[in-house]
């Protein structure tokens, strides 16, 4: 028998003191036979009623305030569960607590009520309730991406501050990152003892990966590691929803060991859970897969898919249905039977970027569109040798611009022989003119942001063949920023803003038989740069939570999301706004709505818990239970307990008097 | 609880009273130092009075002119020269066992002094004397009506050994058992004595052993109380227990003994009324009183 177990028996006894004192002073009535008993009357119940009602109070007090004492006594032996650090020899210590605010913290906390991440929260609460003066505390976000939400400081106060700002996300885990980034923060601070503390449930969708906590440059201590619970915890989420004219394509996913197969996916009318619904489908197959339902063209514009059932996380269970989105695409104007060499096939543009593979769909046109409706899914635009535009391409293709479009436009003898009426707007302002190449060698690139790639592929193009160039008007010269150069500094490449997209200009038809630019490696790294740019001005309709939309040359944004607008980080001439919640937010840009859709990641559905080395649970690192003083505090019900007690007993003296 | 109850009903708390011999004798010689009068009521030829008519009773002895002038049924008496036999009835049930702190001895043994105090003094008159118990233990017999010295020393010793048990309450024929015989053998004349503490018979039992007055009989009910059932003399909260009928009563005496007291009156009152409409009496005792008194108020009822 431990002394605590000693030490609770004799409570339990003084506890028990009282009442037993109470129920021998009491005594049961004396019993004894009576022959005309059954012609007494019973009266029992004034007596005992006030009996209990006296006795039983003060009782409780009674027994209350051994308790209390008993407690006062022992109040050393007062453990709470609860985090708090351990130093080596008293001295202040460098702590980067990473908080895990991925959606796999939404699932509930087994072992008491909330969720993962309120566990998390409340322990680094409880860790910096153990700071002292001269620790250094830095807290990093492991939601992909890792992001520092408090440099290292020696303010415990801003420290729980910014602990109390923190919000639960959708975002993937980033543990890796996040746990890097701790690591770099406390790393060259003065504090001997440095230590990294993680409090997550390792759901990084990386189960297989090394052991966390494996580098010893900075100790790593998983504090909660009662947060893994990968047994029992199945997610299963809705990562798209698209619809087209008679059909809604929702897209699941699953995490490992988990399966939707049976589960109805329904769409609703409005994002109610209850909302009316229009039409359902039952799931299928195993881990994840696709739901295609069938829906009536007059259906509501504003459906909302939902994965009906339960499980862990009933956040990625709902997804706004967006009109489908399909991958990007580049409108390619380029007429092979223009070429003198057959290549055979394509042309040699639509073949080159083809063969860079980019994650682009090609739509051969055989001119610019006219409307701007016809834009519609294009990142951008490339013209080979256009023999200028009509008035109606010259409007869709300025609004195309204006709202992000990128053009790319080779400039050849067609170009510059342009009829009357077409003319090269709002591209350039003015003609071009076509002539032999007086400076074949090209002078080389300047460094300017994305086309930074392009620079070593400048050697590539050069003694460049060519038979012929364009020439801009000095105007428009001017207006361009040149990144590849004549050696007579005539611009080869070269690009300008318009709107929020840009149009850049090269100076040679890609037509093989004007020139050996096509033939170049430097061609493929001009297209790859372009492609690159065109794709990031082209905001995507869904992203992956957490991921940022870029808008370029945004003046006027605003975006609002599930939990109300969201800050924008401005970087120049970009903006950026990263979606911390799945679902549907409302971008506002220059005037126009759009609605963009932050989507679950899918692997962070998979609960599965990351491994960790033995010695981030070393006990050095710190503790689960402290030695919390609460001498006050029993002190303080004690006495109030002494004086209800007082209290008591003179309200019942006083009672014989007033029934005197 | 039963075998509480058996212990109580083992042995009969004699208490002072015992021996029962020589303290009937000397209860019976009290009496006689009081003046005794054997008056003897029933067919014969001097008149002895009027009494209220009884169904069963000899409408010879009707008198005509007191109904025709008070519209009343009253029955004529006479003195006779016949003998009396007197039947004595003690209730032997497990109520007539109990000893309060106040009294010498147990009703039942306070009963059995005044039945043997009768019985000598109806023998020494030559009256034939029978005795007949209301419940009792197993070895509870009664005798027969017989006359004579052994018929005295036999009505002692079985006096002496009776026990008390049973629960009338319970046992609804244990009163019919006991009455039975007496209503169907007692001669006209015969004087029946009822010993009982009244408290525990069945209901209607008033009226029943009131009926045995029928015939030229005399009924007498001796009421045998303890003095603790008299005044119920206990004080705060007590746990009470019938000693038959099961019944336990939680009770603050102090609030309930007025309402108890009362309760016991209306008791002795309905017996009262139910026994003198017969020609009965009623005659209060407590186990407390000297049994001179009583055995002479008993005699001087059936005078």
């Amino acid at each position: 028998m431990s002394f605590v177990t000693a030490f609770g028996l004799a409570v339990a006894f003084l506890v028990a003191m009282p009442y037993l004192a109470h129920r021998l002073r009491r005594r049961r009535a004396d019993e004894r036979p009576f022959a005309a008993a059954h012609m007494v009357p019973a009266a029992p119940p004034r007596a005992r009623r006030r009996s209990r009602l006296e006795d039983r109070g003060l009782f409780a007090l009674r027994a209350a305030s051994v308790v209390a004492l008993a407690v006062l006594g022992a109040s050393p032996l007062v453990r709470c569960s609860r985090l708090s650090l351990r130093r080596e020899g008293g001295a202040s210590v460098a702590m980067a607590i990473v908080v895990d605010d991925s959606m796999s913290m939404r699932a509930a906390f087994s072992s008491a009520s909330g969720t993962r991440f309120d566990r998390a929260l409340r322990g680094a609460r409880e860790l910096l309730g153990s700071g002292r003066e001269g620790d250094a505390i830095a807290i990093v976000l492991a939601g992909a991406p890792a992001r520092v939400a408090l440099a290292a400081t020696t303010d415990l106060g801003a420290a729980k501050i910014v602990l109390d700002t923190i919000a639960q996300s959708d975002r993937a885990t980033d543990l890796d990152g996040a746990i890097a980034m701790a690591r770099a923060l406390v790393s060259q601070l003065p504090q001997v003892d440095r230590r990294v503390v993680v409090l997550s449930d390792l759901a990084d969708g990386k189960p297989d990966a090394p052991p966390l906590g494996e580098d010893q440059s900075v100790p790593v201590w998983v504090a909660l590691p009662e947060l893994r619970d990968g047994d029992s915890a199945r997610d299963c989420g809705i990562v798209a929803a698209d619809r087209s004219t008679s059909r809604v394509r929702v897209s699941l996913a699953c995490g490992h060991d988990a399966s939707a197969s049976g589960r109805e996916v329904t769409l609703r009318a409005g994002e109610r859970a209850d909302g009316k619904v229009i039409a359902r489908g039952v799931a299928a197959g195993g881990n994840g897969g696709e739901v295609s339902i069938a829906i009536a063209a007059d259906a509501p514009a504003d459906l909302v898919a939902h994965l009906e059932g339960s499980d862990a996380i009933a956040e990625d269970d709902v997804a706004v249905v967006v009109l489908e989105a399909a991958a990007p695409a580049v409108a390619v104007i380029a007429d092979s039977a223009d070429e003198e060499a057959a290549t055979g096939g394509a042309p040699i543009v639509e073949q080159a970027l083809s063969a860079l593979r980019l994650d682009v769909a090609l739509r051969p046109i055989p001119a610019v569109p006219d409307r701007v409706e016809d834009f519609a899914g294009f990142v951008g635009v490339i013209a080979d040798d256009p023999p200028g535009f009509t008035p109606e391409q010259r409007r869709a293709l300025g609004a195309f611009l204006e709202q992000g479009g990128e053009a790319l436009i080779a400039l050849g003898p067609r170009a510059a022989a342009a009829p009357l009426g077409a003319t090269l707007e709002p591209t350039l302002a003015h003609a071009v003119t076509w002539g032999d190449s007086k400076a074949p060698n090209v002078k080389g690139a300047r460094e300017s942001g994305a086309v930074a790639a392009l620079s070593d592929a400048a050697r590539s193009l050069a003694d460049l063949g060519a038979r012929g160039r364009a020439t801009l008007a000095p105007e428009d010269a001017k207006a361009f920023a040149t990144l590849l150069a004549w050696d007579d500094g005539a611009p080869l490449v070269a690009r300008r803003a318009m709107g929020r997209g840009g149009v850049w200009i090269v100076t040679l038809p890609f037509a093989v038989g004007s020139s050996d630019l096509t033939l170049r490696p430097g061609f493929l790294a001009l297209l790859d740069a372009w492609t690159d740019e065109a794709r990031a001005l082209a905001v995507p309709l869904r992203i992956d939570v957490g991921q940022p939309w870029m808008f370029a040359s945004a003046g006027d944004l605003a975006v609002v999301g599930p939990s109300g607008p969201l800050p924008i980080a401005r970087d120049g001439t970009i903006a950026r706004v990263a979606p911390p919640l799945i679902g549907a937010y409302r971008v506002t840009l220059t005037g126009k709505t759009q609605t963009r859709i932050a989507a679950p990641v899918a692997i962070e559905m998979d609960l599965r818990p990351r491994a960790i080395s033995p010695s981030t649970q070393h006990g050095a690192l710190g503790d689960t239970h402290a030695s919390v003083d609460v001498s006050w505090g029993v002190a303080l019900a004690l006495l109030a307990l002494v004086f209800a007690e007082l209290a008591v007993r003179l309200q019942r003296a006083r009672r014989p008097e007033a029934a005197a | 609880m039963s075998e509480r109850k058996g212990a109580i009903r083992a042995a009969l708390d004699w208490g002072g009273l015992a021996p029962l011999r020589l303290r009937s004798r000397l209860v019976a010689e009290g009496v006689y130092a009081g003046g005794h009068r054997s008056a003897r009521r029933g067919a014969g030829v001097e008149f002895g009075g009027h009494r209220e008519y009884a169904p069963g009773d000899d409408l010879r002895w009707l008198d005509r002119r007191s109904l025709l002038r008070h519209e009343r049924l009253l029955v004529r008496q006479f003195e006779t020269e016949t003998d009396r036999a007197l039947r004595l009835v003690v209730d032997a049930t497990a109520s007539m066992g109990y000893r309060g702190s106040l009294a010498p001895g147990a009703k039942l043994a306070f009963a059995a002094v005044i039945a043997a105090a009768l019985a000598r003094i109806a023998i020494a008159n030559g009256d034939p004397v029978g005795l007949t118990f209301i419940g009792g233990g197993p070895n509870v017999r009664g005798v027969p009506v017989s006359g004579g010295r052994e018929a005295f020393e036999r009505m002692v010793a079985t006096l002496e050994a009776a026990e008390a048990g049973g629960d009338a309450l319970v046992d609804g024929r244990m009163l019919d058992r006991a009455l039975g015989g007496i209503a169907r053998a007692a001669r006209r004349g015969s004087i029946i004595v009822v010993l009982s503490d009244l408290i525990d018979l069945p209901d209607g039992a008033a009226d029943r052993i009131a009926a045995m007055s029928s015939r030229g009989r005399v009924i007498n009910v001796v009421q045998t109380l303890d003095p603790d059932e008299a005044r119920l003399p206990f004080e705060g909260t007590v746990r009470l227990r019938a000693l038959e009928g099961g019944a336990v009563v939680e009770t603050d005496t102090d609030e309930t003994r007025d309402k108890y007291l009362a309760s016991m009156r209306a008791l002795q009152d309905a017996w009262e009324n139910t026994l003198v409409a017969r020609g009965g009496r009623l005659i209060r005792a407590e186990t407390s009183e000297d049994a001179v008194r009583v055995v002479r108020a008993v005699v001087e009822a059936v005078r």
